[in-house]
């Protein structure tokens, strides 16, 4: 998803629009931006610096700078959680564990070489079960007893599962298992570093309320969930935007220095 | 003369094989399904009806695979590696290491002259390292799992995977697919990367040679081809691929009869 935030010069969030990525849409990064400025009745011009971040930063040729995902996510928790130490992001098809000093990371840790451990995981079962995967976390709450998916593999654990559903494990169970294997093997990669709480965790699987139970039972502290989960990369981006337009001011600098129009991209990357 | 049987309960196939002792009377493959007690007993009704036998007519079963429990008629039960070793050695008494690739996953094994194992590795944990990688892109690519290997043979430029995962391998193929690249390039791409996977667990156990290849893989020319091109080796590939587990385990039958 390509999500975009605009705030004021004191970090105000002005509007926040979320709009699809996909291979048709990764060069419209432009479309979401102009819904979002209609939504804070904003032009272009007003908009003093534009960070892009994420996998299709360069898809983005109105931006005046480019950060990494893992420095706007960073930037973003803090400015939610001030205790934050441990963020953690459980994208669709990755998952990062960053922990943070005042804001800035420090170290990290991620998988985006296997699916196991991401929300495609929950995705790919979830069609298996035939379940939606926005219902997975109501349904394993009503779970008396998981059971243990033995997989790792995302391809062998859905079809394992449909094996324990055709044998008569109920869904539910089957569900908080799989919650269960996504928690472990997002928190075996989060040791790699050592977790200190406050403990934050984002990203779409973050709104599964299963997850965030299955990761506090295997980090064994609370789990602090952001109220939008999906767009601390974007908050981050605002606030380093604003950051670094308030650097140059300073200088005596004007910024940005070429006049910026919304184009789509005319490349990929 | 007595009449000996291997059945072999894969994660995807079963496949069972009849012999007697001059050698192998008749064999056959069906999928596994989610019950592999019937699917056991289903592949011995085949056999014993081709040779004209009673239900019972068997004088010895011997079961191997994953689901090797469920073959309740079976004298005995064996590892599946031991059985393909076995079964290698009575197709190629010269070969001393092969490589099968199963449906859920490769084992590189090392042989000695009478058939037994020296030294195993297998790649169990992940889809990619396994025929299954194959089969869900002849998924995207809406093409016969027959048709794969013919048709990656034909490729010039097959595509690099930027992933070791089958699931995100899967989009990144529906991508490819959307920017215009040939289905050869792609099946191509698939052979390459798990030809490489193979390439790793070869090393991992020291390839001898000469070197088998079984398994449903085998039947992938494309597959074989690039395996031998990254090892650098000519393989043996027997005729009937998928049934030389199967046939291993009948070799064990006839072993374990004369035992008795």
């Amino acid at each position: 998803m390509t999500k975009v935030l605009l705030t004021d010069v004191d970090g105000k969030v002005l509007s926040v629009v979320k709009g699809p990525t996909g291979p048709e849409h990764r060069r419209l990064a432009n479309e979401v931006m102009q819904r979002a400025l209609e939504q804070a009745n904003l032009q272009l011009d007003l908009v003093s610096y534009v960070v892009a971040t994420g996998y299709g930063r360069l898809n983005v040729p109105f931006a005046d700078r480019r950060i990494t995902e893992l420095t706007c996510h960073a930037r973003g928790v803090y400015s939610l959680f001030p205790h934050v130490k441990t963020a953690i992001d459980i994208g669709g098809q990755d998952a990062k564990c960053m922990k943070v000093s005042h804001g800035r990371v420090v170290n990290f840790a991620m998988n985006d070489k296997c699916a196991a451990g991401t929300g495609r995981f929950l995705e790919v079962i979830a069609v298996a079960l035939g379940v939606k995967v926005e219902d997975m976390g109501d349904i394993s709450l009503r779970s008396r007893k998981k059971v243990h998916v033995s997989n790792l593999c995302t391809v062998f654990a859905r079809q394992e599962v449909v094996a324990r559903l055709s044998e008569g494990e109920k869904l539910e169970d089957i569900v908080a298992g799989l919650h269960d294997a996504v928690a472990s093997r997002v928190v075996g990669l989060a040791r790699t570093l050592r977790i200190e709480p406050d403990v934050v965790l984002t990203g779409g699987v973050a709104k599964n309320n299963g997850i965030v139970r299955a990761m506090q039972e295997h980090l064994r502290c609370e789990v602090l969930v952001p109220e939008d989960p999906l767009i601390t990369g974007a908050l981050g981006a605002a606030i380093l935007a604003k950051d670094l337009w308030q650097e140059s001011v300073a200088r005596g600098e004007r910024a940005p220095t070429e006049l910026r129009r919304l184009k789509k991209a005319t490349f990929f990357t | 003369m007595a009449w000996y049987c291997g059945i072999d309960i894969g994660s995807v196939y079963s496949k069972g094989v009849l012999a007697r002792d001059t050698g192998l009377f008749a064999f056959h493959v069906m999928l596994s399904g989610a019950n592999h007690r019937a699917t056991a007993e289903a592949v011995r009704q085949e056999l014993v009806t081709r040779a004209d036998l009673a239900r019972d007519g068997i004088d010895a079963t011997v079961a191997t695979g994953i689901g090797a429990a469920n073959v309740h008629f079976a004298n005995h039960k064996m590892s599946d590696i031991v059985c393909t070793a076995r079964g290698t050695i009575d197709i190629f008494p010269s070969a001393r290491a092969v490589i099968d690739v199963a449906g859920q996953s490769t084992k590189v094994i090392r042989i000695d002259e009478q058939g037994l194992v020296v030294d195993f590795a297998v790649s169990e944990r992940c889809a990619a390292g396994s025929g299954q990688f194959v089969e869900a892109i002849a998924n995207v690519l809406r093409i016969d799992l027959a048709d794969f290997g013919p048709l990656s043979l034909k490729s010039k430029k097959p595509i690099v995977f930027s992933t070791g995962c089958a699931v995100f391998g899967e989009s990144e193929a529906v991508t490819r697919v959307a920017e215009g690249v040939s289905k050869e390039d792609i099946a191509a791409g698939v052979n390459k990367a798990l030809a490489d996977k193979i390439s790793s667990l070869c090393k991992k156990v020291g390839l001898e040679l000469p070197c088998a290849i079984c398994g449903g893989g085998a039947l992938n020319t494309g597959l074989v081809r690039v395996v031998e091109q990254g090892l650098g080796v000519e393989l043996l590939v027997p005729p009937q691929p998928q049934i030389v587990t199967a046939l291993g385990a009948a070799a064990a039958a006839r072993a374990w009869l004369s035992e008795d």
